[in-house]
C-alpha cells in the first residue's frame, strides 16, 4: 500500500524529517506517536503533497511513486487525511461539497455519479451509523463548528469517500469521550482487509479503541521505537524521556 | 473594474469593495477532497458570493453564477 524510503522534509532550510522509513501493507493499522515537534504532522503533509516543503527520498503508494502527484490527484487515488485543524470555508455548504468531492473522485473511478436523492440517502445511513446530527450537513463547510463536530464531520468524509488509506492527523486532539468513541467506532467500521491507517496521535487512549497493529514513536524526524499496542501503553507510563526515545 | 451609471443629476453615490486572497489552507483542504485547483477556487468564490447573490432575482443570480465561473475560467496557474 504505502513504501515510504529514507524520506527527508525540510521547511525553510530545517530538517523534520530526517530518514523516515515505513511500509504499511493494505489492511494494516499502523499508529504514530511523538512528541511536539518530532514530524508527526509533517509527515501527514508530506504525503498528502502540501507545499512549502523540500522533499528527499522515496513514497511508493499502490507501488507507484507518489511524490510527483498534485494533492488532488492522491486524494482520487484513495489517499484521504483526517485534518488536524479541519477548514472553515464560509458559504460552501457541507452537503454540496461533501457531495461534489464525492462525485469527483467517483468520476476518476470510473464510477456514475450519485445523484442528489441518492446521495441524501447516503448521507442519512452514515450519519446514522455514526451517531452524527445530520442538520451539520445543512450548515456552512465548519463555520461555527465546535471542535468535536469538525473532527467527526472528518470521519463522515471519510466514510463517505471510502478512502483506501487514510491518515488521521492528531483526530482525537481536544475530543471528549463520547466523541471520542464516535470517531474510534467510524474507524473501525471502516477496516477491512484492503484498506490502511495511519494513526497519528498524542496520546494512547484513542488506541484503547482503535487497536493499532503497530505503534511506531517518532522522535527527530525518524522512527526510533517500533511495537505492538503495548508500546503505547509503556510510553504512557513512562514518557517518552524515559523509553530512552529522547536524549 | 466595477463602474456605476447614474442618471439622477442630484444623487450622492459611494462605492465599497472587499478583496480578499484564498487562503492556501483552504485551497489545500479541497484538493485534498480531491478537488482540482479550478473547481475548489470556483467552489470558494461562489461561496464568498452567495450571499450577495442569494438577495438577487432569481434570473440575475443564476446569471451572477455563471458569470463568477466564466471569470475565474483560466485565472488560476
Amino acid at each position: 500500500m504505502l513504501d515510504i524510503k529514507s524520506l527527508s522534509a525540510s521547511i525553510d532550510g530545517k530538517k523534520i524529517l530526517d530518514g523516515f522509513d515505513l511500509k504499511i501493507k493494505p489492511g494494516e493499522v499502523h499508529a504514530i506517536m511523538g512528541p511536539n515537534g518530532s514530524g508527526k504532522s509533517t509527515l501527514a503533509n508530506v504525503l498528502t503533497g502540501k507545499n512549502g516543503y523540500e522533499i528527499e527520498g522515496q513514497v511508493l503508494y499502490q507501488g507507484k511513486d507518489l511524490l510527483n502527484l498534485p494533492i488532488e490527484e492522491r486524494a482520487q487515488k484513495g489517499l484521504f487525511m483526517a485534518f488536524q485543524y479541519p477548514l472553515e470555508i464560509a458559504g460552501v455548504n457541507t452537503n454540496n461539497f461533501l457531495k461534489t468531492s464525492l462525485n469527483t473522485i467517483r468520476k476518476v473511478r470510473g464510477q456514475k455519479e450519485v445523484d442528489s436523492l441518492d446521495f441524501l440517502k447516503l448521507v442519512k445511513t452514515k450519519t446514522n451509523n455514526l451517531k452524527i446530527d445530520e442538520k451539520i450537513l445543512n450548515r456552512q463547510l465548519n463555520v461555527g463548528f465546535s471542535g468535536g463536530e469538525k473532527k467527526k464531520n472528518e470521519i463522515l468524509q471519510m466514510t463517505i469517500l471510502e478512502p483506501k488509506l487514510a491518515i488521521l492527523d492528531e483526530t482525537d486532539s481536544g475530543l471528549d469521550i463520547d466523541a471520542l468513541r464516535i470517531v474510534s467506532e467510524g474507524v473501525n467500521a471502516l477496516r477491512s482487509k484492503e484498506r490502511s491507517f495511519l494513526i497519528i496521535t498524542h496520546y494512547q487512549r484513542l488506541l484503547d479503541y482503535i487497536k493499532p497493529d503497530f505503534v511506531h514513536v517518532l522522535v527527530d524526524g525518524k522512527i526510533a521505537k517500533t511495537g505492538c499496542g503495548d508500546l503505547a501503553l509503556e510510553l504512557e507510563k513512562v514518557g517518552y524521556k524515559e523509553m530512552g526515545a529522547i536524549k | 473594474m466595477p463602474y456605476i451609471e447614474n442618471k439622477n443629476s442630484s444623487s450622492n453615490i459611494e462605492h465599497e469593495a472587499t478583496t480578499s486572497k484564498i487562503s492556501e489552507e483552504q485551497l489545500f483542504y479541497c484538493n485534498q477532497r480531491g478537488l482540482n485547483q479550478e473547481e475548489a477556487i470556483g467552489l470558494i468564490v461562489n461561496g464568498f458570493c452567495k450571499e450577495v447573490l442569494q438577495q438577487l432575482p432569481m434570473e440575475f443570480a443564476v446569471e451572477a453564477q455563471k458569470l463568477v465561473g466564466i471569470s475565474l475560467e483560466g485565472s488560476v496557474g
